[in-house]
């Protein structure tokens, strides 16, 4: 079982295209983190949702899309807003098919449905938003992603859905 | 870039790779594009300043005397981004 953590680095070439863009940006490690398995089933178990796309509530504080090491706070966006109390700040992706139906980017809504369907037990109060850009990996590893984990075991959740932008 | 990649340029004094850092920051990963973005934000902050119209120095003078360079230089990176905003001719996939 231990084999499939070893597993090598996927798409070597869109990495290849990220360091021509951002030299010395992709970061290499050796050590993999175990694979959690589901200890309940799906529809009884609470979700969270975990996003790299810089959608916040509107009134928060803006990431900071322009610092050039990145920003490493996240946002705690209340699983049950409706899309226009949402707004999207990151510079690094197109945003304007998300600016039309923010669900192409932070599926909150269809969340809610499959909650509402009992496809899965519930949705965590809140889901988990932050910047993409960060140059930093230890901040990144060591603050953002530890802060971001103990607050979703702090919102009970079983399982995460975690989806780059 | 990451950091220990600028960390190590800075070490070296390596300025070809601190200049090609910063182009393609502000360039969204693309150099060019990232020079004219810097030459685009400095354009439009000197249009502002051709009818001399009277500007808060007290404002400019006190956030140069009393804020720390760290600030300034945060300060420096948001300025860009708003010129070049401001400039109407926005090249960055996101917003602000």
């Amino acid at each position: 079982m231990t084999e499939i953590y070893k597993q090598k680095q996927l798409r070597t070439e869109v990495w290849n295209t990220v360091n021509e863009r951002y030299p010395g940006s992709m970061i290499s490690k050796d050590d993999y983190v175990p694979l959690s398995f589901l200890k309940k089933p799906l529809s009884e178990s609470k979700l969270t949702f975990i996003s790299t796309s810089g959608v916040q509530p509107v009134g928060t504080l803006p990431f900071d899309t322009v610092h050039p090491i990145g920003d490493y706070t996240y946002r705690k966006v209340p699983s049950s807003l409706k899309p226009d109390e949402l707004e999207i700040h990151q510079l690094k992706y197109p945003t304007v098919g998300a600016n039309q139906d923010i669900n192409v980017i932070f599926p909150i809504e269809r969340l809610q449905e499959l909650a509402q369907e009992g496809v899965i037990g519930g949705l965590t109060e809140n889901f988990f938003s932050f910047i993409g850009y960060n140059m930093d990996p230890e901040q990144l590893e060591q603050k953002l992603a530890e802060d971001i984990a103990d607050a979703a075991v702090r919102d009970h959740a079983d399982i995460a859905l975690l989806s780059p932008a | 870039m990451s950091l220990p990649y600028l960390k190590e340029a800075i070490e070296n004094d390596d300025k070809e790779k601190l200049i090609r850092y910063v182009r393609l920051h502000f360039g969204d990963g693309n150099e060019e594009a990232g020079k004219k973005e810097i030459d685009k934000s400095w354009i439009e902050a000197l249009k502002l300043l051709l009818d001399s119209s009277e500007t808060d120095r007290e404002f400019i003078f006190e956030t140069l005397e009393n804020k720390d360079a760290e600030t300034l230089a945060h300060l420096y990176f948001s300025l860009h981004f708003y010129f070049v905003k401001r400039s109407g001719e926005w090249i960055h996939d996101g917003n602000l």
